[in-house]
């Protein structure tokens, strides 16, 4: 509780500072969703001239891609120091995250928010309610499922980019890692074998993010609901776990850092 | 020949430059690799369950050797824009504005520089890729005939994120625009699917805009290599340079007037 209270006064302060830049942030948000309608003309078209991919529809696709906005857009939005957490590491940056007595981690990754984020978030569920699978308890399971999936999704940065504890400078790494997890999200599941599938659930857990919420969504079950809820504790305890680790190694730097 | 000179110079400092980090050069162009199986994916599906070799002129093996051209210039430019926005934001653009340079031929210059080894490697990694998928192009001399649109792909490219970069002289922040240019740049351009595959009125409205001089004309003329289509693509891209270039030097021109230099 007193964790959830401190996370609450670092977001208001985030929001406190994005509104002092109003016009900006209005632009960030508009620009976000515009740029996901533009590119999702390009799935409405390709569903237009070939009907499905094995079974999977333009319906189909807009859950899938509304699930992964929504769960990017709040990740980007609450969290979005875990995208550049491996840049914070090799920098010695941490020092003044570890000078403070919080928890080290949940203080690093909130103390960024991207305005383009809730663009994000509130595209989703425009899609959503474009599916034609919209019902009031489907809209329910969208936050429910959006909410495991954002936790896969921070979980999986924290992962990949604490890998700079022990490697260094990870940018391309956790460039090209974060591209195929969205990549591989947004496809169609079905385009894929069970060994490329057993990848998207497990090294790249894409299937998690988009595929798998995006099919709890549209009908419940508890397997389903069981598999993300799994995905999300396994992968979030992996990526503390390993965080925890790696801030052994850690070595600070004798960089002045000012923290704005 | 002196100002020319001067502008090959810069050019060629910022070629070296983007070899001083070899690892990080390598690292962003592995990123065509997942690009290009996944497109695999799912245009041997899409071909398999339309029952046809070909779908508008174009075979399986044509439309990946598109699609890896197409990333290839795509992934191949720099961020511009980006460049531009920051240079406004914490104040540098003060002292590149006050060199004996153009400050257009200059950003030009080194985005070129900046262009060349990114396309390169991503050409080789993406190439390497599908052609262990599909197999080698049909047309492999269609690379050759193709240069001069990739490189007039660049020049619209540049034009284009330029007057994006410009407007930071009166928004300071242009990501919202870069966001929206690159998603029409992938559905005008043809980036994820060739515009063979769109409807008619939608085709014939895309391949008129600058998107598709950027990327489609350059592509299609690699999987089509025809003295026609080479001649097509040329003036529709040379039309399109004319006009983005002067539309360019009058935004800068009135930018100017509208710049505030923070600090620096």
């Amino acid at each position: 509780m007193k964790e959830l209270k401190f996370l609450i006064a670092i977001w208001n302060t985030n929001l406190q500072s994005a509104m002092e830049y109003r016009a900006a942030f209005l632009t960030q948000v508009i620009g976000m969703m515009a740029n996901n309608f533009i590119y999702f003309a390009i799935w409405i078209i390709f569903f237009e001239r070939f009907k499905d991919v094995r079974g999977w529809g333009v319906n189909d696709m807009y859950v899938t891609f509304g699930v992964l906005a929504s769960s990017f857009g709040i990740v980007n939005l609450l969290f979005g120091n875990a995208f550049m957490l491996s840049d914070i590491i090799a920098k010695g940056r941490l020092d003044y995250y570890l000078s403070l007595p919080r928890p080290v981690l949940l203080h690093t990754i909130a103390s960024r928010s991207a305005a383009s984020g809730m663009g994000d978030f509130l595209y989703g569920f425009i899609s959503y309610g474009l599916s034609g699978y919209f019902t009031w308890d489907g809209l329910a399971r969208y936050v429910l499922a959006t909410l495991l999936a954002a936790t896969v999704f921070a979980s999986f940065l924290i992962l990949t980019q604490s890998l700079a504890f022990w490697f260094g400078m990870m940018t391309n790494f956790s460039n090209l890692v974060l591209n195929a997890m969205l990549t591989f999200g947004i496809y169609p599941i079905t385009l894929f074998d069970s060994y490329a599938k057993l990848i998207l659930f497990t090294l790249i857990p894409a299937a998690l993010m988009g595929a798998i919420p995006a099919e709890f969504i549209r009908a419940f079950t508890w397997q389903v609901l069981g598999e993300l809820l799994l995905g999300a504790i396994g992968f979030l305890s992996l990526a503390i776990f390993v965080f925890n680790r790696g801030l052994r190694r850690y070595e600070s730097g004798s960089a002045i850092q000012i923290e704005v | 020949m002196k100002t020319f000179s001067k502008y090959w110079s810069i050019f060629q400092i910022t070629l070296i430059n983007s070899l001083a980090y070899p690892g990080e050069l390598v690292g962003r162009s592995l990123m065509i690799i997942p690009f290009m199986w996944i497109f695999y994916q799912l245009w041997k599906v899409t071909f398999s369950a339309a029952g046809a070799d070909i779908i508008n002129g174009l075979t399986l093996r044509d439309t990946l050797w598109y699609l890896m051209l197409a990333e290839t210039i795509e992934l191949g430019r720099p961020p511009i824009a980006r460049t531009m926005s920051e240079n406004v934001k914490d104040g540098s653009i003060a002292y590149i504005l006050n060199k004996p340079y153009d400050f257009l031929l200059y950003q030009f210059s080194t985005a070129m520089g900046e262009t060349i080894f990114r396309a390169i490697l991503n050409a080789v990694f993406g190439g390497l890729t599908v052609l262990w998928l599909v197999g080698a192009p049909k047309h492999p001399e269609g690379f050759l005939i193709a240069l001069p649109a990739i490189f007039g792909a660049w020049i619209l490219h540049f034009c284009i994120n330029a007057m994006i970069g410009l407007s930071a002289f009166v928004v300071e922040d242009v990501s919202a625009f870069t966001w929206i240019y690159q998603k029409l740049a992938f559905i005008f351009g043809g980036m994820l699917i060739p515009l063979d595959f769109y409807p008619q009125w939608l085709q014939t409205l895309a391949k008129f805009l600058p998107f598709s001089s950027a990327i489609y004309g350059p592509a299609r003329l690699f999987v089509t290599p025809t003295a026609q289509f080479f001649i097509n693509v040329m003036s529709l891209q040379l039309a399109w340079i004319f006009v983005l270039t002067f539309l360019l030097v009058v935004a800068y021109r009135r930018g100017l007037t509208q710049l505030t230099v923070n600090g620096g």
